[in-house]
């Protein structure tokens, strides 16, 4: 059975879906916060997952600190605090991360009847881009705090008839 | 003779999460990171099982499935599907390639263990 997907089931299964993605993983608990900026950080890591379907399209952003996701890659391959942690295993973490949040929601749309494929996870890196959104992508915010940190997952929907 | 499994996923961090899982195991974890090594894999070292990613480039989970189901030589390899898409018809498609389970990510490492254990026999490797 197939029924509209609204923003608002979608928000609240993203809440409730990162929230098992980080403790299962991370054994961190986010909390939800009202901020909906980027984390200001001298260097940010985006992980990155696009969708696309019939029905929908969309991209997930997963906005993190640079120190966020030394901890979070520490945290997810058991590493000691004083073990080195290079680019390439934060970007790994992180994009796996990312891959787990999206597949999710990606799930969670095939099961409303909006199903889409998804792309493998990319990495940004920087201190102070901005991603904007083109005509007809409605753009959603979701801000958390977790070990002090802000996270945020933006995600971009272009839907094809089956959002409310 | 140790137990031998195939880690074919794209992501270092969940080939590093499966071989930390299975340490405590009298077993040997080979690694591949796409479908396409993962084939060559399952045909040079034979191994008793296979944890195959579905979403990866060059080739993906449901195409090497599908070769490794053509071949002879492989097809009795038993395999668990390891994915971040737990969704009603992704699940159904896996089944109908005949894996023999999926795991969904994310997952504590004791959930592997359970679901490996239900298809190899993992003995706890000698202390010293």
């Amino acid at each position: 059975m197939t029924h509209t997907a609204s923003l608002t089931e979608i928000r609240e299964f993203m809440i409730q879906h990162l929230t098992e993605v980080f403790s299962t993983m991370l054994s961190m608990t986010p909390e939800t916060s009202d901020h909906t900026e980027p984390p200001q950080a001298a260097n940010r890591v985006t992980g990155v997952v696009g969708m696309a379907g019939e029905e929908i399209d969309g991209v997930l952003y997963l906005h993190l600190t640079d120190e966020f996701a030394a901890k979070a890659t520490a945290a997810m391959l058991g590493m000691g605090p004083d073990e080195a942690i290079g680019e390439a295993e934060s970007n790994d973490v992180v994009g796996e991360i990312t891959n787990m949040v999206a597949g999710g929601l990606k799930s969670h749309l095939n099961d409303m009847g909006a199903g889409c494929a998804m792309s493998t996870p990319g990495i940004i890196r920087g201190s102070s881009f901005v991603v904007e959104t083109v005509p007809d992508v409605v753009r959603e915010l979701l801000g958390f705090v977790c070990e002090g940190s802000r996270v945020l997952v933006e995600l971009h929907i272009h839907s094809k008839g089956k959002m409310a | 003779m140790a137990i031998r499994i195939l880690s074919v996923d794209d992501s270092r961090t969940i080939r590093l999460i499966v071989t930390r899982s299975l340490k405590p195991f009298d077993c040997q974890v080979i690694e591949a990171s796409n479908g396409e090594e993962g084939l060559a894999a399952a045909a040079s070292e034979k191994p008793d099982l296979i944890l195959l990613d579905i979403s990866m480039p060059i080739m993906d989970g449901v195409t090497m499935l599908t070769r490794l189901k053509e071949d002879e030589a492989l097809k009795a390899i038993p395999v668990i599907m390891l994915t971040a898409e737990a969704g009603r018809d992704n699940v159904l498609q896996i089944a109908k390639l005949g894996v023999r389970d999926y795991l969904v990510k994310p997952f504590k490492d004791q959930q592997l263990i359970e679901k490996v254990s239900r298809v190899v026999t993992l003995a706890k490797k000698p202390g010293p």
